[in-house]
């Protein structure tokens, strides 16, 4: 009767999982993991959209120095100090020398754009590292201590939350003086106590009941090591993912403060258009140059990284996950 | 759900003595502080300060300042407005913040209400052009800015099209010969508004419980019924020209700041739609032999509403963000305008009133939509 | 030839996904007389599951019906509009989910929604018959009236299993499909829901198709056996022709799967290798390549279904001649 079983010929042809060495099995198993994720991205040509939009503006940042070295003069094209004085007029609509115009104190609007562009992706980095560091510590020690300490961080959480972030920066830019700097520090640590925590700590959370977070403890790591070792590493993907949200609200948010006039930041889109009110021009579709290009960046650079964002959602995410 | 209330109003009074002490905490990190300002006149003797800082009570440990400043503020004595000298900062508030509620309150209904409908609508009909230009203009909506929405509408509808005015509150030439002043008028639409919703919100309520078939025209026969009812209230009013003309003005800021959120909440509605569509129990119900309409409208959005309520919660600080910039671009005076000129102009007792109230505001809503959420989801109200 | 409840002929239906055409049910025939109890078994993936869907019309939007027949009481149901067939759904064939727990609405009570689907069959008039439909219905399940009036969430997990029991029987089919009713509960209140579901079945008449993996639970409750391999239906015949004697080399390797307490002691076997593939399966039969008789005929040309011997079916060119003992 055994035979009936032994003679099945599926098992002359499968090869034993010992012949690989092990390095070889990671190396495959990662860069499979690399293409399918890949694959998975590109699925979605949301994703693609938002990622050529980021590298369209990431290639003004490195074209601005280019430009301002070699081909603009600075006295003329210098985004913050610069004043064409051939023109007599300011600010004066788009020609071959300043191809989006000038703005009313005669600066160029080209050259403003792509040094925005750079303050912009600086503070939305700064922004989202801090989130980063924030979301994920305060999350995984708040799902391994659990308690009180969660409880503690969960109300804060709450609060945060809450609070409009617009709202409390107005209050802070009229206390304090708030350069770039402080400003991604602040948007960093507010977004991270709030939401992102929530969802990291949930995720670590679903984490920290697997068995080899028990099987680690029985082995005797102490509580940070177990935290960073084997937690955090789990949770790297969901942060990452939140950092692109991040960055994206961090632009909106300084773009919306300087337009109030409440940072003190020089140059940046949000100050454009600042200086368009300020100067009255605010409402003249004449001078078009002076609010469509600042405007235009702000929500298209905010539209990309939330669409980056939502396509990374899909593979990160383990309950969208459609595996 | 007696006890889950209570437990939620009393974490929501601690939340908001939490966001007092921060809001203190604040002022005082400040560097410098109110004294300095105050008592900056050169004139001033070393001594004469001393003296005039232990008047203020300036030099008292900071627990105690703490102390004093918050039951002040519990009894509503929140200061003198540096820029509306010398009206105090409740007064301001006290005439400003209907306004922002009526704005925030109009505007989130709607939207909500049109973007659930829109978006079960939509995760119904999968497929087709029509999902991907709406996704497309959802997203464009979602993530466009703000002050520069709202100025291309300025531009469009009021500049442009002459159908809205451009901003403010209300026309001065018309108010030259009114016999009330704006706040009355103003309180009265309030009213109006909210009593017409509650009114609507009941006989829809009742509706309900009809057949099927009749369900339809006696819930626009309610709509019909509180239009009319308003109608005539304004009518024999005396007062509806000018009534008329301040919703003229409300409209247009109503219209940007509900057509932002929309996006946002049809979006998100139909993407819980088709999570809630690929439930086992919808599955069930269609194998019960249902029709399509009452699986769509009785079996899968009353589930998928609850991760849009969920989401109330946290998109509450954006509608309260949006009214900020919307009445700025406006220049429509309610609590977010008065909350940035103040800030703009260094009025710290108004900036820490209005930042107060825009707390209290939040706190209120989160409550109500708790509340909201555990009516809507059984495994709350029963556990 | 007696009248049957249930006529199936060559069903085949596929699914149609981005890799490729997944050909889940293929050329399955079988019959089912009123009051019998037929229980479907195989491994995870061989389509089970996929038939019950494709009987009720419950089938997603990417799967198609490419041929065959299924006649319920002579009525033809594929052809049927949707609405027709709506009105056949849970009046003449309901069902009980796998992982029923999940089939109740979280936000609704449950006694509501059994009386939704007896109002949308216009089975009552009046709201105190439903009322009392509901009651009697849960008595039949060993279930407490009062607990009509809560809602899912508050229901332990046989109590839910029993409430959509009770559910399916609302409007008194002639055909229950159960796709594995009782997996997700302990062996002990497994057994008894088990017990009960034979007992109402037989009470009422009512057919029954069970499927399941677990050979146990099929032996228990079942009249008739069908065994399904691949998207095939390899094997079908009385319990008892399939127990004592299993005629193909699949079912027979699933008998030695698992041990007896009498007869003499064997060692237990396994049956290496995987089910394939379904987007592109075998040629020929589709067990060939994991079966120990297989022959170069049986890779060329999918053998037919035919009746071996009293009501026993089997689709296989070398039949098993060994008849079990015990077990």
């Amino acid at each position: 009767m055994t035979d009936i079983i032994t003679k099945s010929p599926a098992l002359q042809t499968t090869p034993l999982a010992t012949d690989i060495p092990v390095w070889r099995v990671r190396l495959r198993l990662l860069w499979r993991g690399i293409r399918t994720n890949v694959a998975l991205f590109t699925e979605n040509p949301i994703g693609l959209v938002g990622l050529a939009i980021i590298v369209v503006f990431a290639s003004l940042i490195v074209i601005h120095p280019i430009l301002m070295k070699s081909v603009w003069d600075r006295n003329v094209y210098d985004p913050v100090l610069g004043i064409d004085l051939a023109i007599p007029f300011h600010p004066a609509p788009p020609s071959p020398e300043h191809l989006l115009g000038t703005d009313p104190l005669g600066r160029d609007v080209l050259s403003q754009l792509m040094h925005g562009t750079r303050s912009a992706f600086i503070l939305g980095s700064l922004a989202a590292i801090v989130n980063f560091i924030v979301a994920t510590t305060i999350g995984a020690i708040a799902a391994y201590f659990s308690g009180v300490v969660d409880s503690i961080f969960m109300r804060i959480a709450d609060l945060v939350l809450m609070m409009p972030v617009i709202t409390i920066l107005i209050v802070l830019g009229s206390l304090l003086n708030l350069e770039m700097l402080h400003l991604a520090i602040v948007i960093g640590i507010l977004s991270g106590l709030g939401g992102t925590t929530i969802i990291i700590k949930s995720q670590a959370l679903t984490i920290k009941v697997r068995t080899y977070i028990e099987a680690a403890r029985v082995a005797g790591g102490n509580d940070f090591h177990i935290i960073f070792k084997h937690i955090v590493p789990n949770l790297l993907p969901l942060s990452f993912l939140y950092m692109t949200f991040t960055v994206s609200a961090a632009i909106a948010i300084e773009a919306v403060l300087s337009f109030f006039g409440i940072l003190n930041i020089r140059m940046s889109w949000g100050v454009m258009i600042h200086t368009t009110q300020y100067a009255g021009y605010l409402l003249d579709m004449s001078k078009w140059w002076l609010i469509f290009p600042s405007s235009v960046s702000i929500s298209l650079l905010t539209a990309a990284f939330y669409l980056v964002g939502r396509a990374l959602d899909e593979i990160v995410n383990p309950r969208l996950r459609k595996r | 759900m007696r006890r889950y209330l209570l437990r939620r109003i009393f974490q929501n009074i601690l939340t908001f003595f939490l966001f007092l002490t921060a809001v203190y905490l604040l002022l005082d990190a400040v560097p410098g502080d109110f004294g300095d300002l105050y008592l900056s006149d050169p004139r001033l003797t070393p001594d004469e300060r001393q003296v005039l800082r232990a008047r203020l009570g300036l030099d008292k440990p900071v627990l105690e300042r703490f102390g004093i400043w918050l039951v002040n503020l519990l009894q509503g004595d929140m200061g003198i407005s540096f820029s509306n000298y010398p009206r105090k900062v409740l007064d301001v508030i006290v005439e400003r913040a209907p306004r922002t509620i009526l704005l925030f309150l109009s505007s989130t209904v709607i939207s909500y209400y049109v973007g659930f409908l829109s978006g079960k609508v939509l995760a119904w009909r999968r497929g087709g052009p029509l999902e991907y230009t709406t996704t497309i203009a959802g997203i464009a909506l979602y993530t466009v800015f703000l002050p520069w929405f709202a100025l291309m509408m300025v531009w469009l509808f009021a500049f442009t099209l002459d159908i809205f005015p451009i901003g403010k509150f209300l026309d001065p030439v018309l108010w030259r010969a009114a016999p009330v002043d704006a706040n009355y008028v103003f309180h009265r639409i309030l009213l109006t508004a909210v009593i017409g919703g509650l009114v609507l919100f009941v006989w829809l309520y009742f509706a309900q419980r009809l057949d099927p078939a009749k369900r339809r025209p006696v819930g626009w026969a309610g709509l019909v019924v509180v239009i009319v009812g308003a109608f005539l209230y304004w009518n024999t009013s005396g007062v509806g020209k000018y009534a008329l003309d301040i919703s003229h003005h409300l409209l247009l800021p109503i219209m940007t700041l509900t057509v932002v959120n929309f996006a946002g909440v049809m979006l998100l509605t139909r993407n819980s739609m088709l999570e809630t569509l690929r439930e086992d129990y919808i599955m069930a119900a269609r194998a019960k032999g249902l029709k399509d309409a009452v699986i769509r409208d009785k079996h899968a959005s009353r589930n998928a509403m609850l991760p849009v309520a969920t989401s109330f919660i946290l998109a509450l600080a954006f509608v309260l963000d949006g009214g900020v910039i919307t009445e700025s671009t406006f220049s429509w005076p309610g609590m977010g305008l008065t909350l940035l000129t103040a800030a703009q102009t260094q009025d710290v007792p108004m900036v820490i009133g209005a930042l107060v109230f825009t707390g209290v505001l939040a706190l209120t809503g989160h409550l109500v939509a708790d509340v909201l959420y555990a009516f809507l989801d059984p495994r709350i109200r029963y556990s | 030839m007696t009248d049957y409840l249930l006529k199936v002929e060559d069903l085949t239906m596929h699914y149609m996904t981005r890799t490729g055409e997944v050909s889940a049910v293929d050329n399955v025939s079988f019959a089912l007389r009123k009051g019998e109890s037929m229980g479907l078994v195989g491994e995870s993936g061989c389509g089970k599951t996929s038939i019950a869907a494709t009987l009720l019309k419950l089938l997603p939007e990417n799967a198609k019906v490419k041929s065959g027949k299924v006649l319920v009481n002579g009525t033809e149901l594929l052809s049927l509009s949707e609405e027709e067939m709506r009105s056949i759904r849970w009046k003449r064939i309901s069902m009980v989910f796998q992982a029923a727990m999940n089939s109740l609405n979280p936000v609704y009570k449950v006694g509501d929604q059994i009386i939704e689907a007896l109002e949308n069959h216009n089975m009552i008039s009046s709201n105190e018959e439903a009322r009392k439909r509901v009651e009697d219905l849960f008595l039949l399940v060993d279930l407490d009236p009062k607990m009509m009036d809560q809602y899912p969430h508050e229901y332990s997990g046989g109590m839910r299993q029993r409430a959509v029991i009770a559910m399916a029987m609302a409007c008194h089919p002639d055909l229950i499909i159960a796709d594995e009713p009782t997996t997700a509960l302990d062996v002990i209140v497994q057994d008894n829901l088990l017990r009960e579901m034979t007992a109402i079945q037989k009470k009422l008449g009512m057919s029954m198709i069970y499927i399941s993996h677990d050979i146990a639970v099929i032996a228990e409750v079942s009249d008739r056996i069908g065994v399904m391999y691949a998207g095939r239906l390899v094997e079908y015949g009385s319990a008892k022709q399939i127990f004592k004697r299993p005629l193909h080399p699949y079912t027979h390797g699933l008998m030695s799967t698992f041990p007896s307490i009498v007869g003499p002691k064997r060692e237990l076997k396994t049956m290496p290798g995987e089910p394939p593939d379904l987007i592109n399966p075998p040629s020929g039969c589709r067990f060939h390549p994991r079966c120990p008789k297989a022959q170069q005929i049986c890779s060329q040309q999918a053998p037919e279904f035919r009746d071996l011997s009293g009501d026993h079916y089997v689709g296989c060119y070398f039949p098993m001649e060994v008849t079990f003992d015990g077990g």
